[in-house]
């Protein structure tokens, strides 16, 4: 089957107008998942809120695998057919002791965690109700899986507990994001996540003024760093997106860390760069009375589907089908383990959004049922045979 | 004291999740419910809980069978929201506009009784920033369980919202314990049973409803529960635990305002019964002082302690209801 035949390109817009008109069970979902704090390792108030919305719109299957990810299964109509994966991450990056409360306007929905993922989650918790309301049944089952353990220290864990245990192959999956809708993203770097923690020995008083300083250790480190030769081909870059360090405004830091991630399209290279930035923390070690400690966090390998992948093919026609522009980068995800398994996978946002890692993240309303309905668009080309060749 | 009553008609919102067992109960008793929201400036929570309820108990559980916002005269978009999001929306001076305009919750909780159409109504602040839909299946349930409760109050572990995100854990409540509780205690015993008296979500019959009086402001809560207990007995009362309700906080100042009028309302029902005598009328000026530089200033709050009469006594209520004259003297 070829891309053009494996979706029926004109009916996808007919959806949005559908998906929409059963937006206060979308919303609903959004608040009533969103609004239950979900911080990395501590997902399960929130899995359990997914499973009973599962029950409560009548999936055929729902259970919880060994790790705690919750599924739920609607059963296609032809068991020789493999499953296809929904699939979207249960954590936050936000911590359990505020309050999750989301405010419903007009035209957006603001919250904290609401783009990063809980919006993401809400639209897979929905989507029973969704392919109820577009009368859609599929020959696959359809597994909605929400992914615990997936951000930072978490390594992906849920998903790569989830694929490693699932006894049958797989025909497709589709990770969902909650924002930006028009992504479309079919390949990952090789990444290794790192942190860098420094800790100077405490000291008497006295002898406070002489001791060093954590925070310019951690510069200095964070400037080596930068001189490192970064190439452009392969393609590669060095990302330090966290700093902690110190404790007030008079006082030498003690101690101080930085997150980092190396990512690059061959794994060789970020191999090749890890072992530089390990060298320079090897030798701040010894040229400072201070102790760097260096620790693998997670470890991705690249995986790609070819731009000319039928499954790729045929998400970017649904996408210009509905007026979206595809715009294509690698992503470090839930993508990397299902691409890295040989699973013909992609990763798609629901809706337009801004301050995604902020307390008041917000995202738009209107967008999100065109973002709803490319999903659904996919999932019908890949229950079509798409990536069955 | 014999507590009785606490053991018997106090449950807990788990008992009730089976909603398709409330959709059927509600089914055998024939029965339709509004839902009814009072508001005043609540654009931050009312589409959430306009949402939430059309999604769980009208679209997936046809429990509800309308959602009708009554607003005092909000200034923000409250009234446009609620109406984008498919509330019937009212203003209350619009309601029954011949029998004049009072600002306060309990006229719009009164006026509602006119323009919804339920057997049931179940009352719901607006304000409750962790809506959940047990707030009205939870409240409505021992109504269709139970052939004897009429009227049933939320109560709860009140968190309150400090600032946009923290939580302060305990600190709801203020009122009932330092003004509702010790007039209970003393006038009222097996009331104190109720555990939190003023809290504003509560279901009942519109036969309960519209055979008692209700205060315009702050002392419809209390006046509801000396009413009713007084009317029917202790025993058509239920009260369900809703576990949490994160709301916002209220100054001391804000709250002095809300024990004052609950002193009047209360006040008069015990004068009116016998309990105790007045040999003098009361003051209605609750006077707080405020710093202003190196001087105190009064600030005067005027509460005339209006309360409509029973909503079956309007001959409007009557005609639209269809319910017969009464019976003259």
């Amino acid at each position: 089957m070829n891309t053009c035949s494996s979706v029926d390109l004109e009916k996808i817009p007919e959806y949005v107008e559908k998906i929409e008109a059963i937006r206060e069970i979308i919303i609903s979902n959004i608040v009533l998942l969103g609004q239950i704090p979900s911080p990395t390792f501590k997902e399960g108030h929130r899995a359990k809120a997914f499973l009973e919305r599962l029950t409560d719109s009548h999936v055929d299957e729902v259970t919880a695998d060994a790790y705690n990810n919750p599924i739920g299964i609607i059963r296609g109509t032809d068991p020789a057919k493999p499953p296809i994966f929904l699939v979207a991450h249960l954590d936050t990056f936000f911590d359990r002791e505020m309050i999750y409360n989301f405010t419903v306007g007009p035209d957006t929905i603001e919250g904290p965690g609401l783009l990063d993922n809980s919006l993401g989650v809400a639209v897979l918790a929905s989507m029973p109700e969704i392919f109820r309301a577009l009368d859609l049944q599929f020959q696959s089952d359809i597994v909605l899986a929400g992914v615990v353990q997936s951000l930072g220290r978490g390594n992906l864990s849920g998903i790569r507990h989830l694929l490693k245990t699932w006894a049958t192959p797989i025909r497709a999956a589709v990770s969902i994001e909650g924002v930006e809708i028009g992504r479309l993203n079919y390949y990952s770097d090789g990444m290794i996540r790192c942190e860098i923690e420094c800790t100077v020995q405490g000291a008497s008083k006295f002898a406070e003024r002489n001791r060093p300083n954590a925070i310019l250790i951690l510069n200095e480190l964070i400037n080596q760093i930068l001189s490192i030769g970064v190439p452009q081909r392969p393609r590669s870059r060095i990302v330090i997106g966290q700093v902690h360090a110190g404790v007030t405004h008079g006082r030498l830091a003690q101690q101080g860390i930085i997150g980092l991630e190396i990512h690059s399209d061959a794994m060789e290279m970020v191999k090749e760069l890890f072992t530089q930035v390990r060298d320079i923390v090897s030798e701040l070690n010894q040229e400072f009375d201070a102790t760097l400690h260096l620790d693998i966090v997670s470890s991705l390998q690249a995986a790609r589907l070819k731009f000319n992948h039928p499954l790729v093919k045929t998400a970017v026609a649904v996408m210009e089908t509905l007026g979206l522009k595809p715009v294509s980068e690698a992503s470090e995800s839930e993508l990397s383990i299902m691409l890295a398994r040989g699973i013909p996978a992609v990763t798609l946002g629901i809706t337009r959004g801004e301050n995604k890692y902020r307390e008041n993240a917000r995202a738009q309303l209107a967008p999100m049922y065109k973002g709803i309905a490319q999903v659904v668009g996919v999932i019908s080309a890949m229950d079509n045979g798409v990536c069955d060749e | 004291m014999n507590n009785q009553w606490l053991q018997k008609n106090t449950f807990h919102h788990s008992q009730f999740g089976d909603l398709a067992r409330l959709v059927e109960l509600k089914k055998r008793r024939g029965v339709t419910i509004s839902l009814c929201l009072p508001t005043l400036n609540e654009e931050k929570t009312i589409a959430k809980e306009i949402v939430i309820m059309k999604s769980e108990l009208m679209t997936r559980h046809p429990l509800i069978d309308e959602i009708v916002v009554v607003d005092s005269g909000s200034q923000d978009r409250t009234l446009e929201i609620a109406a984008q999001y498919g509330a019937d929306v009212y203003t209350a001076t619009d309601i029954l506009p011949d029998l004049g305009d009072y600002k306060g919750k309990g006229e719009n909780l009164w006026k509602a009784l006119y323009i919804t159409h339920g057997d049931i109504i179940v009352y719901l602040d607006a304000d409750i920033k962790n809506v959940h839909h047990r707030f009205v299946y939870a409240l409505v349930a021992p109504l269709l369980y139970y052939d004897h409760i009429k009227y049933c109050k939320a109560f709860y572990d009140r968190p309150i919202a400090e600032g946009d995100q923290k939580l302060r854990p305990t600190g709801g409540g203020r009122v009932t314990e330092l003004v509702v509780r010790p007039l209970f205690s003393l006038f009222f015993p097996e009331l104190t049973q109720l555990i939190q008296p003023l809290s504003g979500e509560y279901a009942g019959y519109r036969e309960v409803f519209e055979q008692i009086p209700f205060p315009i402001g702050y002392g419809i809560e209390t006046s509801m529960i000396l009413d009713i207990s007084e009317k029917w007995g202790l025993d058509v009362i239920a009260q369900v635990d809703l576990d949490r309700r994160i709301h916002r906080n209220q100054s001391t100042k804000a709250l002095g305002k809300m024990a004052f009028v609950i002193l009047q309302t209360f006040i008069k029902r015990i004068a009116d019964r016998g309990r105790i005598e007045l040999h003098t009328q009361l003051f209605n000026e609750m006077i707080q002082y405020a710093l202003q530089g190196d001087d105190y200033y009064p600030e005067i709050y005027r509460f005339a302690g209006h309360e409509r009469p029973p909503m079956i006594e309007n001959p409007a209520y009557r005609e639209r209801f269809n319910l017969p004259e009464p019976d003259g003297d």
